[in-house]
């Protein structure tokens, strides 16, 4: 029992049928020296205050239910050391969202940019199953690989200096995984996409800070998707002087 | 206005584009000399005179690169600079007001490019 | 502390059935260094074209004739042309630096046929037309050759 330390945890609080404006709540715990930040939130709700609301699930950095903003910075909860911290912990809301209650954010505004990039193969014709599945060689799957690793965690938004500014931007993750499938030799939807990255959400508002791919945990990247993608949709749109579209529009 | 700075965002994106990669390659020749060397007095006598500089721009071809090499020095730095500012602003909470202020920072840097195709031709 | 986001950041387009707190950006900008490495890569926006505009004026002194190219040349020995000079630099150098490291991984795996150099080649790549550029625009101007 003597590797039990305490710590404080800060957690920011808000319950919409009590509270004006979201507040702060100051909890001291006994911490095993392994703990990742999420063992101490279950501690609180399970022994402290079971009031307190967060989103989890796996506790292996895969589901990407678990997104909260630690000392500042938008983390996993599961996956961050307590040890990386001092004894004075602050955990808030994702970043950049609005807040339901406590650490729970409104994720319906992602799901509606995430729909918006079409995120599927789009092809004119489906080959005819007898024809057998469809082949991709090595170096075509590494082409977009790295960027269908998204677990759709959102720190990507909590961190992007435009997503905090701009309503309507696609955002990292929607834009990337919309990339993801212009990449990908099976997809035949570039246009269409094009067309979306060029729109409202215009993913030309990127202004390539890099925040987004710095607080990635799964490395896809998005910074990296969203400005190959700026290039590739230039090029349809010179492209578009030269060569008729195909089908009417 | 939102609708065509959309319908514009490629030119602007290739300008900028090419002001940031062109312009910071370029810039840092003509900083440590005409910047920096001569008013320090580190180059030697008559390098930047005018009737050596004007023998340059006399060349047949000689003077058609060193003008398309002051077009770029000219015109690039603007195009990276407007958009970047934009961004800047964007950033500093003037997301609002961007309709107005981002064909304002465009137009800037659209007339210096004009004036710098008058001056490099007039030389 | 955290400041508040625009109000509609992340919004979905129907509202949901509870009231939520308003979006809050992260507790540590603009404290953050790399926040404020961001904000200043953004800002030297006002450098380059104070810059550009800077060679404009140089280029019509120069257009004008000998008097005026030497009185602009007199200028720039003032510790204000100095100071804006030197900053320029700076933050061409800076910009260069984040933006270099940042192109490559901006390049797609393929655009039809065509393949980009590996990441690391096309770092050095960029960074030897730099230092050339830099060398050759220096020579010239500075009187080594031509």
């Amino acid at each position: 029992m003597s590797d039990l330390k305490k710590k404080t945890f800060v957690v920011t609080r808000f319950d919409p049928d009590k509270d004006q404006v979201p507040k702060t709540q100051s909890y001291e715990i006994p911490c095993r020296p392994e703990w990742k930040v999420l063992d101490a939130l279950n501690y609180i709700k399970d022994e402290v205050d079971g009031t307190l609301s967060h989103r989890w699930s796996c506790r292996m950095a895969v589901c990407g239910s678990c997104g909260m903003m630690v000392n500042g910075e938008p983390k996993l909860t599961c996956k961050t050391a307590l040890s990386d911290y001092g004894d004075h912990v602050e955990i808030g809301p994702l970043a950049n969202f609005p807040v339901i209650r406590d650490l729970v954010v409104e994720l319906e505004g992602f799901m509606e940019k995430f729909k918006a990039v079409k995120p599927w193969i789009i092809r004119a014709k489906e080959a005819a199953p007898e024809e057998g599945p469809y082949r991709q060689t090595p170096e075509e799957l590494a082409a977009f690989k790295q960027f269908s690793m998204c677990i759709n965690c959102m720190l990507c938004y909590s961190a992007c200096p435009v997503v905090a500014q701009e309503p309507d931007f696609l955002g990292p993750a929607a834009a990337a995984l919309g990339h993801r499938y212009d990449m990908d030799s099976r997809d035949e939807g570039a246009e269409e996409r094009n067309a979306v990255f060029r729109g409202d959400g215009t993913i030309f508002h990127c202004s390539y800070a890099n925040e987004c791919s710095e607080v990635c945990p799964k490395n896809v990247d998005p910074a990296a998707a969203i400005n190959q993608a700026k290039l590739l949709a230039v090029l349809d749109w010179a492209k578009g002087f030269v060569v008729p579209r195909k089908g009417a529009k | 206005m939102k609708t065509l700075l959309l319908k514009i965002e490629p030119v602007i994106w290739l300008l900028f584009g090419a002001g940031i990669m062109l312009g910071t390659i370029l810039l840092p020749g003509y900083l440590l000399t005409v910047g920096l060397g001569a008013p320090l007095g580190l180059l030697p006598e008559g390098a930047l005179s005018y009737e050596r500089l004007h023998g340059m721009v006399s060349h047949p071809l000689g003077g058609l690169v060193f003008r398309l090499v002051l077009l770029a020095l000219i015109a690039l730095p603007l195009w990276k600079g407007a958009h970047h500012l934009r961004h800047f602003l964007i950033d500093m909470g003037g997301h609002g007001s961007d309709a107005v202020v981002a064909p304002l920072l465009y137009l800037v840097a659209a007339v210096g490019s004009v004036l710098a195709i008058l001056t490099v031709v007039s030389l | 502390m955290a400041q508040p986001a625009n109000p509609h950041a992340m919004a979905p387009s129907r509202p949901g059935r509870t009231r939520t707190a308003p979006p809050m950006k992260p507790g540590n900008w603009p404290s953050s260094t790399r926040y404020r490495t961001y904000l200043a890569f953004d800002f030297t926006g006002v450098i380059y074209l104070l810059a550009g505009f800077a060679v404009l004026g140089a280029a019509r002194a120069f257009a004008k004739g000998p008097e005026a190219w030497s009185a602009l040349l007199a200028s720039y020995r003032s510790p204000l042309w100095l100071l804006f000079h030197a900053l320029a630099l700076a933050s061409v150098v800076f910009v260069g630096v984040r933006f270099f490291g940042l192109f490559p991984k901006a390049q797609p795996a393929r655009i039809g046929p065509a393949k980009p150099p590996p990441r690391p080649l096309l770092h050095a790549m960029l960074y030897a037309a730099w230092i050339g550029a830099t060398v050759l625009l220096c020579a010239i101007l500075g009187g080594a050759i031509l």
